[in-house]
């Protein structure tokens, strides 16, 4: 029976009350461990498509009759547009229509970041276009701009007003605290670079917009384009069949698909919009730069008495106030806890959620201080976090944590730290050469072992549906309006309906990526895609099962008889079932737990840090594909490490540009770079979870990276890492810092 | 644009050469060069190694396995962008291109383009120069030049003969090139001399497909050992001694390259003993 409740729903760390019908949903959890398919390393079924081309992404897309639209950007940080003439760009060749500022969602006057979309030309080609682009007359007034988080803190220029949180009394306990370690964090602003660039393409036909859309919630597209344009939902068609990563920065349609739809209703043609890799670095979000003002006071026991924090996040011209403050309140089991974070309104590019916003930047501040606060007590970091274990979430019960368990598993990584620190500093990494001219003969290479802990969110939540189709062909189709973002979504769906249906996978198709060809699906961001879909996809199937059962039973097999005999006799009628999303257990905080061990070695002259080696181990619940869910951590990992070492989108500080705006010159890691990672699951369902047990894992693997390695450093040189990136300047910097501080007497490893 | 395949050196007459196409395409694209007439060398420019001539048409990736090449320039072209890019682009093109300094290529007004201030001083020039950085702070970006500098390598162009040294120069107020190369000059071949022992040593910011953060070069030759390095000035930068750093210059930004640097030419030194 359909009920109607009130539910409270977390997207990326932010939370909403939301109204929603939630279904029945009777069905009991698997037995923990591996079951027949669900809990077996599976290929992807989408992976024969991917290697030979097959598979279409929005970006391979070429409609009939297609046009190409490019936008005018503004080349000004903080400008008003006090005139502009598209005349010019309308008269050149193949040019089809043009439009500027108010005319489409997302093209303004006043730009408030280098990048801003203006004006946009539709054009038979991208040259075309793109020359059209550069004829529009357009006279600028420019503006004051402010590009410093921390100036803009003192001028209160904030996107949202400065949050506060306290618990206890963080003053008095500081001040009561045997031990209190101080020290300032900064993060660097960081961009996705998905593969594929945000794009659009809008068709209209009839009333109806078809949106073929690099997306990671098909829904959303729908909704907010639907209400924008103020049409009728259903006249909105979303379609993403396949995905080139998004990592937060594709959770909804953007300036480029209302210029597509604005463009191809005026010239009757399908337009697609689509940004180029340097419009990709100033135009699709990042993660926002971080300023962290961190204190801990603890008891000399290991006990943590006092946390208190002062975030400020780099937000840009736009965007939200990210839970920077959050593994704060939430990872320790602390008292007295104080943060304040202000969101800084600046003349930069907006952020956009990444890969567990906030957390990510908040966790590199948190763990390394509580290694800072180790060291001080002269403390093992496991042990002192063992110390400090929380049981609650700030007091509300946890659906499932086994980080304990997580601990037990990291203890053999953890204790390589002896054989690390025995090998001898003229063992070169793999790869490199020995260094006779280093000091004290090519003495140069220092290892060391560091860890930190993850928290976060992953529980997903309601509405969501599917739909289950088995033919008297004995083959199964799960139909759902979902996408999949290039996480091994189409597999773990088939995995769980084959199991639920004991079929064998390969009798399991999975139908996805339209609007038009399913029911409402969750958006594949927050680590919520398995647990929000996983159970609507095990509930259709059993609600296909149990059909199939009745069957069984008339014609006299068994109620467990194989699939295909059942239905043999069907010919063209089909068993339909459909499943929901139940709902997350009442009165109950449902996160996401992890450990990191990260062994280094840093060469002291210099300032090369090579990661060596990294143990990833994740409490998420149920592991729907070990195979995926490794893949899973593996990139998060690679992605930390390139956020630790190498990343950096660089501003210029006169006009707020972005220099680092191509690939040459923004550092991602190549494969050469990857370190050996191990990937271990604690894989125990959380049995208050819904009817699957499963959590998300498409954030957890990225939050604990940029900090271990830090403190892996820490551990192999004696300095303070405060921060990112790790670039050889700063690691050379933070040597210097260290031999000063030994200088001056403090112990120091260097 | 049109595009031309002489296959006769005599044939060449003015228009953008174009090898490998991995410098002059993007550049092309990005509209920091303009090309009426774009002549495709490949066909009157030599490729592969005799005896110690390297023709300017040889691929990076064909040297990088060469034996029979001084270490210092196999392991410079080696440690050079991805094996895509070394797979297209050429030891002549390599020695002619531009520098990625971020102002420069995003066509910023800066003095390399013609214009009165140097933007990276006063502003993000983490990546630039430590010498010959008061007109310019660009850092030259190729691995082969500072090796080719250091082997004191030579080239034959369609018109002369001249040392690798001797193709670079500091831009200044009344000439901002970077090379001394004349309008339809064309580098055929390198020349390189008899050398005892040769390392290149190279710091990027991972491990691979990165442009040289502090480039080292040495080689010896006939008693003499000589030091070139890449990405800490405007064109290769030669020293005579490991002291010979203490007269940098570098900006705030750039400090940490002469640590770096001293500790590259220190080992460099010592592998060759």
């Amino acid at each position: 029976m359909a009920r109607l409740i009130r539910t409270e729903k977390e997207v990326e760390g932010r939370f909403e009350e939301v109204w929603i019908v939630v279904e029945e949903d009777p069905l009991e959890q698997w037995p923990a461990g591996p079951l027949e398919v669900v809990g077996r390393p599976t290929t992807r079924k989408s992976g024969p498509a991917r290697v030979r081309g097959e598979a279409r992404f929005t970006a391979d897309l070429r409609l009939p009759g297609m046009l190409q639209a490019v936008v005018l950007r503004s080349p000004y940080a903080h400008a008003r547009v006090k005139r502009i003439d598209l005349a010019p760009a309308l008269a050149l060749p193949g040019v089809r229509a043009g439009i500027g500022p108010g005319e489409a969602e997302g093209l303004v006057e006043e730009a408030g970041y280098s990048g801003a979309a203006v004006a946009a030309v539709a054009a038979d080609t991208f040259r075309q276009a793109r020359a059209a682009v550069d004829a529009i007359e357009i006279e600028w007034e420019e503006l004051e701009i402010v590009l410093d988080a921390d100036e803009a803190v003192r001028r209160e220029q904030f996107t949202a007003d400065p949050r506060h949180y306290e618990r206890g009394d963080v003053d008095k306990a500081l001040a009561a605290a045997d031990v209190v370690v101080e020290a300032t964090y900064r993060t660097q602003s960081v961009l996705h670079n998905s593969m594929e660039t945000h794009q659009a393409i809008c068709e209209w036909t009839g009333d109806v917009l078809n949106v073929y859309i690099s997306t990671q919630f098909i829904w959303g597209v729908r909704d907010a384009v639907a209400s924008t344009l103020e049409m009728p939902a259903d006249n909105v068609r979303v379609v993403c069949e396949f995905m080139g990563g998004g990592f937060g920065s594709k959770n909804g349609p953007d300036e480029y698909t209302f210029v597509a739809a604005e463009l191809a209703k005026r010239t009757g043609r399908p337009v697609r919009c689509a940004l180029t890799r340097r419009e990709e670095s100033t135009a699709a979000g990042n993660r926002n730069a971080t300023v962290q003002r961190l204190r801990a006071g603890a008891r000399s026991d290991g006990t943590i008495v006092a946390l208190d924090g002062e975030y400020t996040n780099a937000v840009g011209w736009s965007g939200w106030n990210a839970s920077t403050e959050g593994p704060m309140k939430m990872l320790y089991d602390c008292e007295n806890v104080r943060t304040t974070t202000y969101g800084a309104k600046i003349n930069t590019p907006p952020m956009k959620a990444f890969r567990a916003p906030g957390f990510v930047e908040g966790t590199f501040g948190l763990e390394c201080l509580v290694d800072e606060l180790a060291a001080k007590l002269d403390m093992d970091p496991l042990e002192l976090r063992r110390r400090n274990y929380a049981v609650t979430n700030e007091g509300t019960p946890i659906s499932s944590k086994d980080l304990e368990e997580c601990y037990r598993l990291a203890e053999p990584h953890w204790e390589r730290l002896h054989e690390v620190h025995s090998r001898s500093e003229l063992e070169a990494p793999p790869g490199y050469p020995a260094t006779p001219g280093g000091r004290s003969g090519g003495a140069v290479w220092k290892r060391g072992v560091g860890m930190a802990s993850q928290i976060w969110y992953g529980g997903g939540g309601p509405p969501s549906y599917a739909w289950v189709r088995v033919g008297s062909d004995g083959r199964a189709s799960v139909i759902t309006a979902m996408q999949d973002i290039g996480t091994g979504t189409r597999t773990a769906m088939a995995q769980i309906a084959a199991e639920e249906l004991r079929l064998p996978l390969d009798r399991v198709d999975v139908v996805l990526g339209d609007s038009a060809r399913g029911p409402y699906a969750s958006i594949s961001a927050g680590s919520s895609t398995l647990p929000s879909m996983g159970p609507a996809v095990r509930a259709a199937a059993a609600d296909a099962r149990e059909q199939i059962e009745d069957i069984a039973e008339q014609r006299g097999m068994p109620r467990d008889a194989p699939v295909h005999e059942v239905v043999d006799l069907l010919e063209d009628a089909q068993i339909l079932g459909k499943g929901a999303r139940g709902p997350n257990p009442t009165g109950m905080s449902v996160l996401t737990f992890g450990v990191h061990v990260v062994e280094v070695a840093v060469d002291v002259e210099t300032g090369e840090v090579v990661v060596e080696r990294v143990a990833a181990i994740h409490d998420v619940g149920r592991i729907v594909n070990p195979l995926g869910a490794s893949s899973q951590v593996e990139g998060g990992v690679i992605q930390g490490i390139g956020h630790t070492l190498s990343e950096d989108r660089l501003l210029d500080p006169e006009t707020g540009r972005v220099l680092t705006s191509t690939l040459d010159a923004y550092r991602m890691p190549t494969i050469a770079d990857v370190p050996e990672i191990i990937c271990e699951f604690v894989d125990k369902p959380d049995t208050h979870l819904t009817n699957l047990g499963s959590k998300g894992l498409g954030e957890p693997p990225i939050v604990p990276v940029s900090a271990a390695i830090a403190n892996a450093i820490r551990d192999a040189t004696g300095a303070d890492i405060r921060e990112l990136p790790i670039s050889r300047e700063e690691m050379l910097r933070a040597l210097e810092r260290a031999k000063e501080k030994e200088r001056r007497g403090a112990p120091a490893a260097v | 644009m049109e595009l031309l395949r002489p296959s006769d050196l005599a044939e060449l007459d003015g228009g953008v050469f174009v090898h490998g196409g991995t410098e002059v395409v993007p550049l092309l694209q990005d509209g920091l060069l303009s090309a009426e007439t774009l002549v495709d060398v490949r066909g009157v420019v030599p490729r592969g190694v005799e005896g110690n001539v390297v023709g300017a048409g040889t691929t990076l990736g064909e040297l990088e396995v060469e034996p029979g090449i001084p270490d210092a320039l196999r392991e410079a072209c080696r440690l050079a962008a991805s094996p895509q890019l070394r797979n297209m682009s050429s030891l002549g093109g390599n020695l002619l291109q531009a520098t990625r300094c971020w102002y420069w290529r995003l066509d910023y007004p800066c003095r390399l383009h013609g214009g009165d201030r140097c933007h990276a001083r006063d502003g993000e020039h983490r990546e630039h120069a430590i010498f010959a950085n008061d007109f310019c702070a660009s850092a030259h970006p190729s691995d082969i030049a500072a090796a080719l500098v250091a082997l004191g390598a030579r080239l034959r162009t369609n018109r002369r003969e001249l040392a690798v040294e001797e193709l670079y120069r500091l831009p200044d107020e009344g000439d901002r090139r970077t090379t001394t190369l004349e309008d339809g000059e064309l580098i055929l071949e390198i020349e390189l001399p008899e050398v005892e022992a040769s390392v290149y040593l190279k710091a990027m910011d991972r491990k691979r497909w990165s442009f040289p953060q502090v480039g080292v070069a040495v080689a010896k030759i006939g008693g003499e050992t000589r030091i070139a390095l890449a990405g800490v000035a405007p064109i290769p930068w030669r020293i005579d001694t490991i002291e010979a750093l203490d007269a940098a210059t570098p900006l705030p930004r750039t400090e940490w390259k002469l640590p770096l640097a001293r500790a590259l030419v220190k080992r460099a030194l010592a592998s060759l003993g």
